[in-house]
């Protein structure tokens, strides 16, 4: 943070430990509750808290005080002047987003000074804006016009006398996802604060000043960030916007079909915006609980991906090994007469990451019903001790919002600024305004915030595990501690000795603990929905499958190429039911087209075990039919038709498989944690991991490509090429910290 | 000549055109016969591609397909409705068409179960 | 009936007054995005000497632990002082690396201060303050500018093609009751008039140093005191206690 950072340079001491400490000792006593101090507010008394702004104290009694830079989740900077309100006894109009309450402040918010003020500063914004609006991809979503059409004067008094024209300023190149017209901008620098605040890449910035001053990066550079498209969203005028949703569509023209993310496990919650049965854009919903107001990149520029490599009509494979298009009866008829044939132990279904309850649970069912018990995901879990018996191993148990309460966090084999932008978000946040301490197991990369590196070495764990490590102490004296283990390093050999030190650890702090209920032990899925399918009874990982040389497979959304054609039995029949022609697609012999996730409604449980729904945008393009219902009917044509035909059904089953999807949008706290810690024995001699703890994505690079959607996606493989011209570019290389 | 349970049950149900089965009868044949006089004028103005004989059949085949309806106020509605047909057809107020989906094959019916609406890709 | 025809008249000449008149911009003659070029690019060399590594790290002293980004300033004059009077962008990434600084905020600081020259300068940079005083005062500096102009054969903006000179038009420099001035590198040369200035810039190219501060425009008079002596503050200042009470 701008204001913070210097400050932050002073607490940076040498090592965690001692950090812990500082915290420890003054966080238990909490403030007093100050006494609250009554302003009025066009006569109307309210009673807010000392040092609220007066616009947020106009806020409480229900007025809202137009305004430009101000914005609830930066800092404040008081520069457009928009806000400013007449108060009481004070000789000049007062900024309200800058000037704290006083006492007995009398805060007049529609009289002729505040008036006359806004009119003033909204003619000063519009002498060097320019008219644009026809043209502008901001129009009819503007602040600047909203709000110049709300308090601005009636008429101009604009002329340009010497037809100098207005001031115009140089467009900047920052990347392929933000469009910058930078004659629009109004200098409310929102888009810096939010880079150097929240995103934590200090590329923006003013240059010059007066009439001069400009945003920009001052070189030409790519604003290297995974979630810089929210400037997009922040800015108040259309000096930032989209470059892919550039000239498509206006905002009136759009449905509004409130969904979730599926390109990471955080479950953003998402706006998608339909027109004629096409995705326009994607833009973030508040959700204080998960993403607040902000989204990843990849979550708001994929959607291109959603449009290409689609899967539109059934195909089966040739006898000259030809994918030939089909129609559906055909295509089930081939699955049919192969599985009739086939016996059930030698049938087995292989579920991708982003795949939706109900599908998965309707092939689980079918399979069960075809004698299969062989359901797996593609993702892997250590089986180990009580593996995934107990739901508080594998999800995130202290949940997103729970960061914020953490004072030391030991991130384990993730890299949460690629994986889960939204986490990292948060964490920095939590480390911006607390005394957050992050040390890392694993590979030091840059997570934009100060963290103490510890190794990637599996022994490091076991040491801090037996208190030979100067960790260990920091941790017992936290009083909150959270261990977030990255999905990605159990993912390989011994992963379980890994789960096995982290869990045994975490029971180890959380016995420990002063705080009853707080839980230590997290971990950070990559895949949307992978708590969603071990919460169905799903077994993590492809290899027991494999075991057993399947003479049929299922492959649902799997697309992350572990299985392959060696693996199965000879002339085994892969089935695809996926959306992408990716992976799975090549190895199958027949392949059934389905939805993507703006195209169904479905229910997807993120990394916190809180199960969301996301809605339907657009129909399915071409022949491709919703997952669920492509399993539904294929189970008729097998004989095992599975008893539900409505959504409604699938739900009601779902709801008596696992709780967890009965109130969607909650978390539903995972409970058992003594019966799953004392399942948990820890190793005597554990093996020690072969590879290192390192996550799997470490460079923004891999960040844009990781699933078929964005795969797919044009915009998402621009990136991939900037962020490699980044690379050449003397401007861009890391800065030394 | 009506009896008198007739009589009775024409004082329940007021007549709509006819007051007993021989005059709804006379009333469809002479509807009948308009249609088949009809016939060979709207082969020739509407220019389809059927034959006069087709056409009568087709007309013959229209008036069984309601051959079971006993009631008398019934069949007079369906006198009435074939009546405006023939003077929407007479004065060319139709057009080509709807003739023609007089000789339309039958038309799919609403996929019911699940499978069907699958096929079909409806909800 | 004239009056009638001159009310009217006033009144829409008054309509036409309140209609908003904007000048033309004044428009600076830097970039304020940075351009690659041969001699300014992230690759020219740029190290402080020995000497100024010690200066820096006093500067740096001077204020407290976490806020050594105070020092941006100081350093980045420090730097211009040492390059010839212009700041390379590896000059600020120098800095910025020194006060552990993003480089972007370094370029805020470079841009906004124009003082800070971005693009290389002549050996003396000849700044002539022409804001309101300047213009006013003496002889004014519209013919001092002129002078220079003429003396040295460039415009304003421009470098001789010796390298010897660049002549800057800058706001007013704090000197105005000795204008008009003209500031070359660090001195300023006041109460000029054209000959003054024909003779300061002709010494310099001679190689000579010429006397900095006022010159013959108010008779080489020491500081700012009017020409025809003192009118106030004639006496020797009074000593601590005056005018105070004598009971206390």
């Amino acid at each position: 943070m701008l204001r913070l950072w210097p400050l932050r340079q002073i607490s940076r001491l040498q090592n965690a430990i001692s950090l812990t400490q500082q915290a420890c000792n003054k966080s238990s006593v909490p403030a007093p509750s100050p006494e609250l101090v009554e302003v009025f507010v066009d006569d109307k008394q309210v009673f807010v808290e000392p040092g609220t702004t007066v616009l947020q104290a106009c806020a409480a009694a229900g007025v809202e005080i137009p305004r430009f830079c101000y914005h609830d989740r930066l800092s404040i900077a008081g520069n457009c002047r928009m806000c400013l309100v007449e108060v009481e006894r004070s000789a000049k109009p007062v900024a309200s987003c800058a000037m704290p309450v006083m006492k007995g402040m009398k805060v007049k918010t529609d009289s002729p000074v505040t008036r006359k003020a806004r009119e003033g500063v909204m003619e000063f914004l519009l002498v060097n804006h320019p008219l644009d609006c026809p043209i502008c991809d901001q129009g009819g979503e503007c602040d600047l016009q909203d709000q110049s059409m709300a308090f601005g004067s009636d008429r101009s008094r604009f002329t340009d006398n010497a037809f100098t024209g207005k001031r115009a300023v140089e467009d900047k190149n920052i990347g392929p996802l933000i469009k910058t017209i930078m004659t629009r901008c109004i200098h409310c620098t929102r888009c810096i604060r939010f880079a150097s605040e929240i995103a934590g890449v200090e590329d923006l910035g003013t240059s010059g000043r007066g009439t001069e001053m400009q945003v920009g990066t001052y070189v030409e550079k790519m604003f290297k960030s995974e979630m810089s498209g929210n400037v997009i969203d922040l800015c108040p005028v259309g000096a930032l916007t989209s470059k892919p949703y550039a000239f498509t569509a206006r905002p009136w023209e759009n449905r509004r079909i409130e969904s979730v993310d599926v390109m990471d496990a955080v479950g953003s919650n998402i706006v998608v915006c339909m027109r004629s049965n096409e995705v326009m854009r994607i833009l973030p919903r508040l959700n204080e609980d998960i993403n607040e107001e902000w989204i990843s990149d990849k979550t708001r520029f994929a959607y291109d991906g959603l449009k290409r490599q689609r899967l539109t009509t059934p195909f089966v494979r040739s006898g000259t090994g030809e994918l030939v298009p089909a129609d559906w009866e055909s295509a089930f008829v081939k699955i049919a007469e192969r599985v009739n044939a086939t016996d059930g132990d030698l049938i087995a279904g292989v579920a991708g990451g982003q795949v939706d309850a109900e599908a998965l649970i309707a092939l689980k069912d079918m399979l069960n019903r075809l004698g299969s018990e062989s359901v797996c995901t593609e993702e892997k879990f250590p089986m180990t001790n009580s593996g995934i018996d107990f739901r508080s191993n594998y999800i995130m148990n202290t949940t997103i919002s729970g960061i914020e309460e953490s004072d030391l966090i030991l991130l384990v084999g993730t890299n949460p600024r690629l994986e889960a932008p939204l986490v990292n978000a948060r964490i920095r946040k939590t480390w911006i305004n607390s005394d957050l301490c992050v040390t890392v197991l694993g590979a030091p990369v840059d997570l934009s915030y100060d963290y103490q590196y510890l190794g990637d070495s599996f022994e490091l764990l076991t040491d801090i595990l037996n208190d030979k490590h100067p960790l260990a102490k920091g941790l017992k004296e936290a009083s909150k501690p959270m261990i977030i283990l990255g999905s990605a390093v159990l993912q390989g050999e011994n992963s379980g000795a890994i789960l096995d030190t982290v869990k045994s650890l975490s029971e180890k702090l959380r016995a420990g603990s002063e705080q009853e209920d707080w839980k230590v032990f997290n971990v950070l899925h990559t895949q949307a929905n992978q708590v969603g399918a071990l919460d169905l009874g799903y077994a993590p990982g492809v290899d027991a499958m494999k075991g057993s040389k399947p003479s049929v497979l299922f492959l649902l959304g799997a697309d992350a190429g572990t299985v392959k054609r060696e693996d199965l039995y000879e002339n085994a029949l892969v089935v695809y039911i996926g959306h992408h022609g990716d992976y799975g697609a090549q190895i199958a012999d027949v392949v059934l087209p389905a939805a993507a996730y703006t195209e169904k409604d479905a229910v997807y449980v993120n990394t916190e075990g809180r199960a969301q729904i996301g809605r339907q945008a657009v129909s399915p393009p071409g022949m491709a039919r919703q997952d669920w219902k492509i399993i539904r009917a294929l189970s008729e044509m097998l004989g095992v038709t599975l008893p539900y035909d409505k959504l409604s059904d699938v739900r009601a089953r779902l709801g008596e498989v696992s709780p967890t999807f009965n109130h969607a949008g909650q978390v539903e706290d995972a409970g058992f944690f003594n019966l799953s810690d004392s399942a948990t024995v820890p190793r005597k001699e554990s093996r020690p991991a072969v590879q290192p703890l390192s996550p799997a994505l470490l460079s923004l690079r891999d960040f844009y490509m990781t699933d078929p959607i964005s795969r797919a996606s044009l915009t998402m493989a621009k990136c991939v090429q900037a962020v490699d011209d980044a690379e050449k570019n003397p401007y861009s290389k890391p800065e030394q910290s | 000549m009506a009896t008198r349970s007739v009589q009775q049950g024409l004082k329940q149900v007021k007549p709509m055109l006819s007051v007993d089965r021989t005059e709804a009868r006379r009333r469809v044949l002479n509807l009948y016969k308009a249609w088949y006089r009809q016939v060979p004028y709207v082969v020739k103005d509407f220019h389809i591609p059927v034959t006069v004989e087709q056409g009568r059949a087709k007309v013959r085949e229209m008036f069984l397909k309601n051959k079971h309806v006993s009631d008398v106020r019934a069949i007079d509605m369906l006198v009435i409705k074939g009546q405006m047909d023939l003077v929407e057809t007479a004065n060319i107020w139709k057009q080509r068409n709807h003739i023609m989906m007089f000789f339309q094959d039958t038309v799919n019916p609403k996929p019911a179960d699940f499978l069907s609406k699958f096929y079909e890709g409806q909800d | 009936m004239l009056s009638a025809v001159c009310k009217s008249l006033v009144s829409s000449t008054a309509r036409q007054l309140r209609a908003f008149h904007r000048p033309a911009a004044a428009c600076s003659d830097k970039l304020f995005v940075h351009r690659d070029e041969p001699n300014n690019n992230s690759e020219t060399p740029f190290e402080f000497s020995a000497e100024n590594i010690k200066r820096s790290e006093v500067i740096i002293a001077n204020y407290p632990k976490g806020h050594e980004a105070a020092a941006c300033i100081p350093l980045l004059d420090l730097a211009q002082r040492q390059n010839d009077g212009w700041l390379p962008i590896s000059a600020m990434h120098r800095v910025a690396e020194m006060l552990k600084m993003p480089r972007m905020r370094v370029y805020e600081v470079a841009t906004f201060y124009t003082m800070f020259n971005r693009e290389p300068v002549g050996k003396y940079f000849v700044q002539i303050c022409t804001t309101t005083p300047c213009m006013l005062g003496g002889v004014g500096s519209d013919v001092i500018l002129e002078a220079i102009k003429e003396n040295l054969g460039i415009g304003v903006g421009h470098t001789t093609d010796d390298n010897m000179f660049t002549l800057a038009e800058v706001e007013c420099l704090g000197a105005c009751v000795n204008a008009p001035m003209v500031q070359i590198n660090d001195d300023y040369y006041e109460d000029l008039t054209v000959d003054d200035m024909h003779r300061i810039l002709n010494d310099i190219k001679a190689g000579k140093k010429p006397k900095a501060g006022p010159q013959s425009g108010q008779n080489f008079r020491f500081a700012s005191e009017p020409k025809t002596g003192l009118t106030s503050l004639t006496e020797p200042p009074t000593g601590p206690g005056f005018g105070v009470r004598a009971d206390l």
